[in-house]
């Protein structure tokens, strides 16, 4: 335990003003105006001082939004507040640019709120990263389910070690479906109830235009919904079923699992070592312990589902636009024989019919010789 | 809750629905789940072989549970050479080690030839791996001889770590550090204070004691003068303890 005394004793020179006070060649920099020009820490004030327009060598000036140029005389009017901010603006990215290249040069490494922010996406998937993530990491070898036999390399320290081969491929197959079943405009449901899985569980259904929820399910939700769900006082809305449900953890939410598979409702969910992957439609073999895996997990499929709604959205716009086009062609393709057919009632002459002119198609041109023979017929014109 | 069935059947149950009408609509995710299906298989396959098949015992083969199924134990040839050195240096398992990883590729921009690496700490590990670089580049040297020169160069390394600590210490004081109490002050001053309680405990014991001798012999009643007797004694007791022996803990100075 060191104790700076020293420091207590003279620490105004560097700590307890402001940031910019320990660097007051700032204005320097980038002002034309003299140095001599006292820097009073008002950089920042908006808006500024009125009538105070500090000419290069007087008195301490104001801001120096307002005393920009030597050349600017020391009658001109105090520039314009919207003025005052883009100029600052422009001398703050200046500054920015300049200076952003210094200092130490930090090597890319883990950041846990990227993973949560910004997940990996399903083409990402490998192995090192799942190493990394600690997913490979199963429980003490006397606790574990012999069903998970096949996704197990082999043990190590006590532990079993799970193989991140099948890790991979069960995870890049969840990635397909959960893609596919958003793609479908499927419901989907994250499910993450441990501490600390919470925003990430958040992050994927909003990814997906789907539902979450990091707190206890409501046993019942599923096969007694009418009563769960629908008698709460500000629900009054029917009751829906998930068409897919993602659980991070599903040794504790067996009973939502229970429920899915009475109502055929697939699941994809994180098994461990000591979990049974019976409980799930599609297991992904992975440490559910670490934080960090889970959080892998869970951002690689709300990546997928992003993709699959994405998708969807765009063929919807595509095929409405499409539809509208056919719609509007079709509209003026019956206004057309609207109009042709009040020409053959009323006796009016075809040519001055719109879009009754020589356009060269085939089928219209028989059409019109038909119409026009039939007209003549009932006239008794000569052909 | 066991064995459970109906999650790998989903798309079996929506067909039939479909097929008597309980389902008008086919649900969002059916012809996903259709195109690729569930594949979980209860059947266990033959696991992952880390060592080399032994022969069987026919003598325990007939009554032991076959370990054909079981997952075996991972052993890369650095666990030898890991045993030996934390064998030899015991204290190196006190560090702390920092196991976390950036994106599992750092092991590729590392260079054995050297004990020390950027980015990741001094270790016994690092003696292993130069030890194991040593051994692949040079053909004519032992184990021990590779772990001989790997281990010395760790030693310097860490003297010199030592004498960095040792000079930054000096600096600090220099320029005015006050450092709490060192290791040494705190066992000191705990052992002290056992010794107290100690003495404390052995007078108070001492004095019924006395008491109780008392007791066997006299003919006077038992009762409030008794206890009172006790009480005093044993206050006796701590105070020509305390008299006796200086405190400990004032021996030693602040370094």
């Amino acid at each position: 335990m060191i104790i700076r005394q020293a420091l207590s004793r003279k620490s105004q020179l560097f700590l307890g003003s402001s940031p910019l006070r320990a660097i007051p060649s700032i204005r320097c920099f980038f002002c034309t105006t003299s140095a001599a020009q006292q820097y009073d820490g008002s950089y920042y004030q908006y808006p500024p001082p009125q009538g105070q327009v500090g000419a290069p060598g007087s008195e301490p000036g104001p801001s120096p939004g307002s005393s920009h140029s030597p050349s600017s005389s020391p009658d001109s009017s105090p520039l314009s507040y919207a003025e005052q901010i883009r100029r600052d603006w422009k001398q703050y990215h200046q500054f920015q640019n300049t200076t952003a290249d210094l200092g130490t040069r930090i090597d890319p490494h883990y950041q846990p709120s990227r993973l949560v922010r910004s997940p990996p996406r399903p083409r990402d998937i490998t192995l090192e990263l799942l190493l990394a993530s600690q997913a490979h990491l199963g429980h003490a070898t006397s606790l574990w389910n012999p069903a998970n036999q096949r996704y197990i390399l082999g043990v190590r320290q006590g532990i079993h070690i799970i193989s991140l081969e099948a890790t991979a491929a069960h995870l890049r197959r969840a990635a397909k479906i959960v893609e596919g079943v958003s793609e479908k405009g499927g419901l989907i449901l994250f499910v993450g109830t441990r501490p600390g899985q919470e925003q990430v569980v958040v992050n994927a259904s909003g990814r997906a235009g789907g539902c979450h929820l990091f707190e206890r399910w409501t046993p019942g939700a599923i096969t007694n919904a009418k009563q769960i769900l629908e008698q709460t006082p500000h629900e009054a809305r029917k009751a829906v079923k998930p068409d897919l449900v993602v659980c991070l953890n599903p040794l504790e939410n067996y009973v939502l699992l229970h429920e899915c598979g009475l109502y055929a409702i697939p699941t994809i969910g994180i098994i461990d070592t000591d979990a049974d992957p019976t409980w799930v439609t599609y297991p992904i073999p992975a440490n559910d312990d670490s934080l960090r895996a889970v959080q892998l997990i869970c951002g690689i499929l709300g990546r997928a589902a992003e993709e699959g709604r994405t998708r969807r959205i765009r063929r919807a716009v595509r095929e409405s636009a499409e539809r509208e086009a056919r719609e509007a062609a079709e509209a003026a393709a019956e206004a057309r024989v609207q109009a042709v057919k009040e020409a053959m009632a009323g006796d009016m002459d075809l040519d001055l019919v719109e879009g009754w002119g020589d356009d060269g198609e085939g089928e219209n041109r028989s059409r019109r010789e038909r119409v026009r023979s039939k007209l003549r017929a009932r006239e008794g014109r000569p052909k | 809750m066991g064995r459970q069935l109906r999650p790998l059947r989903v798309h079996q149950i929506a067909s039939k629905m479909l097929e008597s009408g309980r389902l008008q609509e086919e649900p969002a995710w059916y012809r996903v789940v259709g195109a690729m299906p569930p594949t979980t298989s209860l059947v266990r396959p033959l696991p992952v072989r880390m060592r080399p098949l032994q022969p069987v015992n026919t003598k325990r083969a007939k009554k032991a549970k076959s370990n054909t199924f079981r997952p075996q134990e991972i052993v890369y040839p650095e666990d030898k050479l890991r045993t030996q050195f934390y064998k030899d240096h015991p204290w190196e398992l006190a560090r702390p080690r920092v196991v976390l990883e950036n994106d599992g590729n750092d092991h590729k921009n590392y260079d054995w030839s050297q004990l020390r690496q950027p980015g990741r700490q001094l270790d016994g590990e690092s003696v292993i791996q130069h030890q194991l670089w040593l051994l692949n580049s040079n053909p004519y040297l032992t184990t021990r001889q590779a772990y001989d020169i790997a281990r010395k160069k760790f030693y310097q390394l860490r003297l010199q770590e030592d004498i960095e600590r040792r000079i930054a210490t000096e600096e600090a004081l220099a320029v005015g550090a006050v450092f709490d109490k060192s290791y040494f002050d705190i066992v000191f001053e705990r052992e002290g204070q056992v010794l107290q309680d100690w003495k404390t405990k052995a007078a108070q014991d001492l004095a019924l004691r006395k008491h109780k001798r008392n007791a066997a012999y006299s003919s006077t009643s038992l009762g409030e003068d008794a206890a009172a007797q006790v009480e005093g004694a044993a206050a006796e007791g701590t105070e020509t303890a305390e008299t006796d022996v200086p405190p400990v803990a004032a021996a030693v100075a602040v370094g």
